[in-house]
């Protein structure tokens, strides 16, 4: 608990005040619901607290924004001062997993924590503080009891995650970033092919992003003995978008799918309300991810995306004689292009982009082809890891050709230029 | 509540269906694999740089010097340092005033040294940029063949003249060659890198693949990594720009004609007190360095155009020259200090034209100390 709180102060030793009282009242909450006959009134302190808090420090720019956009709007010289705060890195993340805890124990699937220091370092266990996984209290609590008993195997598989994820962040997501970042800044300045190929490479470079950071969370616990769960499994391999939920940030999406999407009724109660129900849980979870409209329609689009691969799915036609590359290909693109929306600087730059996309010219896209032949050669690694040609890299040869591989391009190609994580600002 | 058997037995069933997999790729390896793969990179890591430099040609011709877009290719010094320790009996080391910036490679100091000697004894390892801090940091850990010379180093007291010049400002600066200055001890005030990167130059000094790496960046790419190489040559190959040929040194000089007539005037420097100069620390610990390795070391002060200073700014250069040499003196180390040559001889504060350097050249073979250090321990 020390560590990870060291490691949070070294971003700002004031966010310690905030994880501090998120995770004293959260471990009050459950002590008192233990013994009160009003658990619900609880449970809705706890829920009230945290969705207070992530309102309160991510959400307020963007309501006052609205707000005061609407009373210009109706010629309202007023406006609400904006608020000066910057958000705390990491509370999406650290509030939902403590949030996790007081729900479970009210739903009464585990235990109460009875030590405040374990239920401190289950919310801020350092290596997934800042961008996950959103671990449940019910794998990560039992870890942190036992004596962390660390053995080889832990550190030569924390060793190969944590190389893996190095080589995705610095070698591919902060390589493609060179590329798509020039074009979304001026996306009115490139045409076609450019926005196409930027569009394409984002997909990848958030993807090596954010698959990479967890990777090296759970390769570092691992090291020290804990599991982490699994949070991204080949998403652009999905065939359904359905899968493609069960496959990328898996631990968010069975976050929502736990305690939004199944409380709100889940599939149980017709076709309607299924819908209604899965368009609430990606808009929302669109809105986690930022306080801006984009995410927001990023969210529905997502929403829109898997009531028609659902309604295909039905269909024996989709079912049995669609090849699955043309199913994977389907969703490949349709992902990619819903990223737009998540990228763009605003809804005005989306649209800019997706217009200029179909309508504008063919210049030249100057993009590096290197960094093509890099995305598809994860892409057929990853093809070839769900294929039955997987016994391939079941060689030892091939498996430290790789790893040798991976380090000497870090060592000799990477860039020399910093990128930060691009879901630490989430 | 507490949780009654069945119900725990349950959830923690159902923990254990949704354990996740390891990982969704097969790079998983055991120690004993691990263990191979950091012997194959340590391998490569410390052989690659040396194979590099048999595959690579390296034949520098009479009055060579590094080209000056390959400044801060510190690998390469290191190669060329070896070179010339094994073809010269002397060794002319310095900042661009060595180098020759405003002059063909056939105009510098080494080569009018070369033609007062007859023969060709004066390798020119200046480098453009190179103030005493980082000049020390070169010698330190890429010039360590430097053992059992002669060497002359020449003392440049532009470094001196004001304290941005010195390292001394508070508010950051960004100097040439931080990789090459002490990145933690002694302190350098205007030098404010975040902690993670002095380390990595620290270490870098250390493990000449890093050298290597970017001996590749800044010969074959631009002096870019590869990542930005390819955004500024999107449909070149990579491999094929590895040509394992040098650039040719580029004698595409500056307009060379006196500082005058390019509409300099005298300045009034702001001197450092030398007694609290860094730059004249760096450059003191630099001639301990090549002692300590049995080099002769020979000290050039200057030349500094004198003719550009204000009055009350050239007193006080005198004292420091005067404070320089009690320190030479006192330390036995041999020097010379040039008369000033000619105003029109030099370019601007430090640099004299090609003239210059042959005046200055025949004024250090007519030194007693230079003699006496320098030529005839070598029976010249």
């Amino acid at each position: 608990m020390a560590a990870s709180y060291f490691f949070y102060a070294c971003f700002n030793p004031l966010y310690l005040i905030l994880i501090g009282y998120s995770t004293l009242v959260d471990y009050t909450v459950v002590a008192i619901m233990a013994k009160s006959p009003r658990r619900k009134m609880w449970l809705s302190v706890s829920i009230v607290n945290n969705i207070g808090l992530l309102g309160f420090f991510k959400y307020a720019g963007f309501i006052t924004e609205n707000i005061n956009a609407l009373l210009s709007s109706l010629n309202v010289s007023y406006a609400i001062p904006e608020p000066g705060f910057i958000l705390p890195i990491g509370i999406s993340f650290y509030v939902f997993q403590s949030m996790s805890y007081t729900i479970d124990y009210y739903r009464g699937r585990m235990d109460r924590e009875k030590s405040l220091i374990a239920y401190a370092a289950f919310v801020s266990l350092f290596p997934r503080l800042v961008a996950g996984p959103i671990e449940r209290a019910r794998n990560l609590l039992p870890q942190l009891h036992k004596t962390p008993k660390v053995t080889t195997q832990d550190v030569t598989d924390g060793l190969s995650l944590f190389i893996v994820g190095l080589f995705k962040k610095v070698a591919l997501a902060d390589y493609l970033a060179l590329y798509v970042d020039n074009i979304y800044t001026a996306p009115e300045q490139y045409q076609s092919p450019a926005l196409v190929l930027a569009t394409f490479l984002f997909c990848w470079q958030i993807y090596f992003d954010f698959s990479g950071y967890t990777d090296m969370a759970r390769g570092i616990a691992r090291i020290m003995g804990m599991n982490l769960m699994l949070n991204f499994n080949n998403p652009y391999l999905a065939t359904g978008l359905g899968d493609f939920w069960a496959r990328w940030h898996i631990s968010l999406s069975s976050w929502f799918k736990d305690y939004v999407y199944i409380p709100l009724g889940g599939n149980r109660k017709g076709t309607l309300v299924t819908y209604r129900n899965m368009f609430l849980t990606m808009v929302i979870s669109g809105l986690w991810h930022g306080a801006a409209w984009t995410f927001v329609i990023w969210g529905a689009v997502h929403a829109i995306g898997r009531f028609v691969t659902r309604e295909l799915e039905r269909t024996a036609f989709y079912r049995e004689k669609v090849p699955k590359l043309v199913k994977q290909l389907l969703v490949f693109v349709f992902v990619t292009f819903a990223w737009i929306f998540f990228r763009a600087e605003s809804i005005g730059d989306a649209w800019v982009i997706i217009m200029r996309i179909f309508s504008s010219g063919w210049a030249n896209p100057y993009c590096p082809v290197l960094a093509l032949i890099l995305v598809f050669v994860v892409w057929l690694y990853q093809f070839m890891y769900e294929s039955r040609l997987r016994w391939i890299f079941n060689l030892v040869p091939v498996r430290i050709g790789i790893v040798v591989g991976m380090i000497l391009y870090l060592a000799i190609f990477a860039p020399s230029s910093e990128q930060g994580f691009i879901y630490l600002q989430f | 509540m507490k949780l009654n058997g069945t119900k725990k037995d349950k959830i923690m069933k159902e923990v254990d269906e949704t354990k996740a997999p390891f990982s969704s790729n097969n790079i998983r390896l055991s120690g004993r694999e691990w263990i191979i793969a950091a012997i194959i990179c340590f391998g490569l890591l410390f052989f690659g740089p040396e194979l590099w430099g048999h595959l690579e040609k390296f034949n520098p011709g009479v009055d060579y010097r590094l080209p000056y877009e390959l400044g801060n290719d510190y690998w390469l010094y290191g190669r060329y340092c070896r070179w010339a320790c094994s073809k010269y009996d002397t060794l002319v080391v310095g900042d661009s005033v060595v180098w020759g910036h405003y002059v063909s490679s056939d105009n510098t100091l080494s080569h009018y040294l070369n033609q007062n000697a007859g023969k060709e004894c004066f390798a020119n390892l200046g480098v453009d940029g190179f103030h005493p801090a980082a000049l020390g940091g070169l010698l330190r850990y890429y010039g360590r063949n430097i053992s059992s010379k002669k060497v002359i180093i020449q003392c440049n007291p532009l470094w001196m003249t004001s304290a941005k010049h010195d390292l001394q400002t508070d508010k950051e600066f960004h100097f040439n060659h931080p990789k090459l200055v002490p990145q933690f001890f002694p302190r350098i005030p205007c030098y404010k890198d975040p902690f993670s990167k002095r380390f990595s130059a620290a270490i870098q000094r250390y493990v000449s693949f890093f050298g290597w790496s970017s001996h590749l960046q800044i010969v074959y790419f631009e002096n870019l990594d590869l990542p930005n190489w390819t955004l500024e040559n999107p449909y070149e190959n990579p491999i094929s720009a590895v040509t394992l040929e040098f650039p040719s040194p580029n004698d595409d000089l500056e307009e060379n004609f006196p500082w005058t007539e390019k509409g300099i005037t005298q300045e009034n420097f702001q001197w450092v007190e030398l007694a609290q100069s860094l730059q004249w620390r760096f450059f003191r610990q630099t001639i301990n360095l090549l002692r300590t390795r049995n080099n002769t070391v020979f000290v050039v002060v200057g030349p500094f155009n004198e003719h550009m200073l204000k009055p009350e700014s050239y007193n006080t250069y005198q004292r420091m020259k005067s404070e320089i040499e009690t320190w030479l003196r006192q330390n036995n180390v041999a020097y010379c200090i040039p008369s000033v040559l000619p105003s029109e001889l030099y370019r601007d504060a430090s640099h004299p034209l090609g003239q210059g350097y042959s005046m200055l050249a025949k004024q250090l073979f007519e030194n007693q100390s230079f003699k006496s250090t320098i030529l005839n321990a070598s029976g010249d």
